[in-house]
């Protein structure tokens, strides 16, 4: 990118600014790995220390250590694995009827899944606690993942992705004989690859952080997720102690998203940029 | 070879009468062009053809089978779109091969075919490439590809040259015109350049606001426009028109009397012309030419704009009445921006329109 000479000092204020944000942003999660590696008795005494020893791995062995840890992530992984498939699978088929075919009250039905958006979800939770009850349900993986399968987001998302594929090519695969499924399978579906990866990524990372529904449902342990497993280790809420456990918690528990992020990144920004297809 | 017949159809958006009755027979092996302008309804047409837009009314026929309810991968036709309308996520192999794939075309045979289009439009190296590494010109050929290999009764072709530069339309101009003679299929090809249309059509089929104006063949409707609309629609630059008044005229031929009191004796039959004394007299530049002011029988004007283009010279001449005319002059025309000139007429090449805009010819000349 060329600048104009006029513009260098506006251009390093800006660069400055957005440098000063980024160290703001990612010290205190520096901070937390750092601790997660600090005994527990040293962190009792200060904890304005990062690099300097003294060093320990015992509070990632106390995790390993837990029985049930692998258990909790194993959940964690069915439930967000299971929620993110679903949810690509029923947002790509909605977005797809919203965008491309024309039924008897759609507009109507858009405005509602919208609606959804502004349905904060504490405003649900004791009827969906109670629906659930009534189904006997909690305590299973179906009631972790059905009530965040009706994602108003990703529908929206997916309607305005769909909208801007170019209707031609929809019409030559018309022309060459492909059903309307096929259409949708092979054609369009391909070439939302970005707008997937992204609904995905958000999908999966809620999923994978959701504490306050596993938290509802949930009340026996071997159905925990990953979350809700590591706060039921916690028996010192005032956190004075066991603080390196705690960060060691918040690390691991924060693995897969970030291995996750590290491999669909390229989606998000492709999305985000406004990139589609031709 | 097939026909297409259009029988009766209407189009109508809501209240919005879009394509009134339009009645077509297109023959089998034809390059049959609709031209008009944007909105004319010429795209809608052909998109009803193909299966892409519901006809309100009427039937399309296509080798006598009648399609007009049928979903567009079942009319045995193939579409070439104006933006290419590729299959971004798939080689070029691929996006030939797709609609084969979907009708169960044997593999040896899909890939005869693809090979063979692939020979025939010079896209053997770029089989295996992906749309977005191709250029404008490479991509329209791999559109025109993925209709040929699959054979069909017609060819549509929606303004497949629009987005191509000056120069890769004029060639892909003439590759469409060597792909009909080899293939002799059926070609309907919508577009709103009338070079386009001249050079490649059988047959054109000009049409406004939702009807036709004129059917005819290319020089046909050049020589002997069928309105005033087809007049001013072919050619450029455009055929000059003037108002005139009728004045009798004892051969049998129309004489006119144009607002300076210049009288034209045209090679108009007065038979068959309406009494009405107000009529517009059309006149191509190239049946113009230049002479000096003071010959008899000229209209007398001066050069405003002069326009050399090499082969040839356009004068604009802006007459005593302040009506403006376009003359194409001899490449080696001496004519000055402001000179003081008379525009002589070929008299035998005026046409008159009368005020409903029907046009009337001089006695028949044979046209290709």
């Amino acid at each position: 990118m060329h600048l104009k000479v006029g513009n260098k000092f506006g251009d390093r204020l800006i660069l400055a600014a957005v440098i000063a944000l980024a160290i703001a942003w990612i010290a205190p999660l520096v901070w937390v790995f750092a601790l997660s590696f600090k005994p527990d008795e040293f962190l009792a005494q200060r904890t304005d220390v990062m690099l300097s020893p003294p060093f320990t791995l015992k509070n990632y062995l106390n995790i390993l250590g837990t029985s049930q840890v692998f258990g909790w992530t194993i959940n964690s992984l069915i439930v967000a694995c299971t929620q993110t498939l679903a949810t690509l699978l029923l947002a790509s088929l909605a977005g797809y009827g919203f965008a491309r075919t024309e039924f008897r009250g759609k507009n109507v039905l858009f405005f509602i899944v919208l609606a959804g958006l502004a349905v904060p979800e504490q405003a649900i939770i004791v009827p969906l606690h109670a629906m659930f009850a009534d189904l006997q349900m909690h305590n299973t993986y179906s009631a972790l993942v059905l009530p965040r399968l009706a994602l108003p987001f990703g529908v929206f998302l997916m309607t305005q992705y769909f909208k801007a594929i170019p209707k031609d090519i929809e019409e030559a695969a018309m022309l060459d004989n492909a059903s309307r499924l096929k259409i949708f399978f092979r054609v369009i579906l391909p070439l939302s690859i970005p707008a997937q990866a992204t609904l995905g990524i958000f999908t999966f990372l809620n999923a994978w952080n959701d504490y306050l529904w596993p938290l509802v449902s949930a009340s026996n342990p071997e159905m925990y997720t990953l979350t809700l497993g590591l706060a039921s280790t916690q028996t010192n809420f005032a956190q004075s102690e066991g603080l390196g456990f705690l960060m060691a918690q918040a690390v691991f528990a924060s693995l897969p998203v970030f291995i996750v992020y590290l491999f669909f990144q390229k989606y998000i920004v492709a999305a985000v940029s406004g990139k589609t297809v031709r | 070879m097939t026909g297409i017949n259009l029988r009766g159809i209407d189009k109508r958006y809501g209240s919005v009468d879009v394509i009134n009755n339009f009645e077509l027979q297109i023959n089998p092996g034809e390059f049959l062009v609709f031209l008009g302008p944007s909105g004319c309804g010429k795209s809608t047409l052909m998109r009803m053809i193909a299966g892409l837009e519901e006809v309100s009314a009427g039937e399309i026929h296509v080798a006598g089978r009648d399609v007009t309810h049928l979903a567009p991968g079942a009319r045995d036709i193939a579409m070439v779109f104006q933006h290419y309308a590729l299959y971004p996520h798939m080689t070029v192999y691929d996006n030939m091969a797709f609609g084969l794939r979907n009708v169960g075309v044997p593999r040896d045979e899909i890939d005869r075919r693809v090979q063979e289009a692939a020979r025939m439009l010079e896209l053997v190296p770029l089989l295996e490439r992906k749309p977005v590494e191709m250029s404008g010109g490479q991509r329209q050929r791999v559109a025109i590809g993925r209709a040929v290999v699959k054979e069909p009764l017609a060819f549509l072709f929606d303004e497949p040259l629009s987005n191509l530069d000056a120069a890769l339309r004029g060639r892909t101009r003439i590759e469409l015109a060597r792909l009909h003679q080899r293939l002799k299929t059926t070609m309907i090809f919508v577009t709103h350049d009338q070079v386009e249309a001249m050079t490649l059509a059988t047959r054109i089929v000009v049409m406004n606001a939702g009807r036709i104006e004129q059917l005819g063949r290319p020089m046909e409707i050049y020589h002997r426009p069928a309105t005033r609309f087809v007049a001013g629609f072919i050619g450029s630059p455009a055929m000059n028109f003037l108002d005139v008044d009728r004045i009798e005229a004892p051969n049998g031929f129309v004489a006119v009397r144009l607002p300076d009191g210049t009288t034209v004796q045209t090679s108009v039959p007065a038979a068959g012309l309406p009494t009405q004394s107000k009529l517009t007299l059309g006149v191509r530049p190239e049946a113009l030419s230049i002479g000096a002011a003071e010959e008899s029988d000229v209209l007398v004007g001066n050069a405003e704009v002069v326009e050399r283009l090499g082969d040839q010279t356009f004068a604009h001449i802006a007459l005593r009445n302040g009506e403006l005319v376009i003359v194409q002059a001899g490449a080696d025309s001496t004519i000055s921006v402001g000179d003081l000139v008379g525009v002589r007429l070929d008299h035998s090449a005026v046409h008159l329109f009368d005020q409903s805009g029907i046009a009337y010819h001089a006695q028949a000349r044979s046209v290709a």
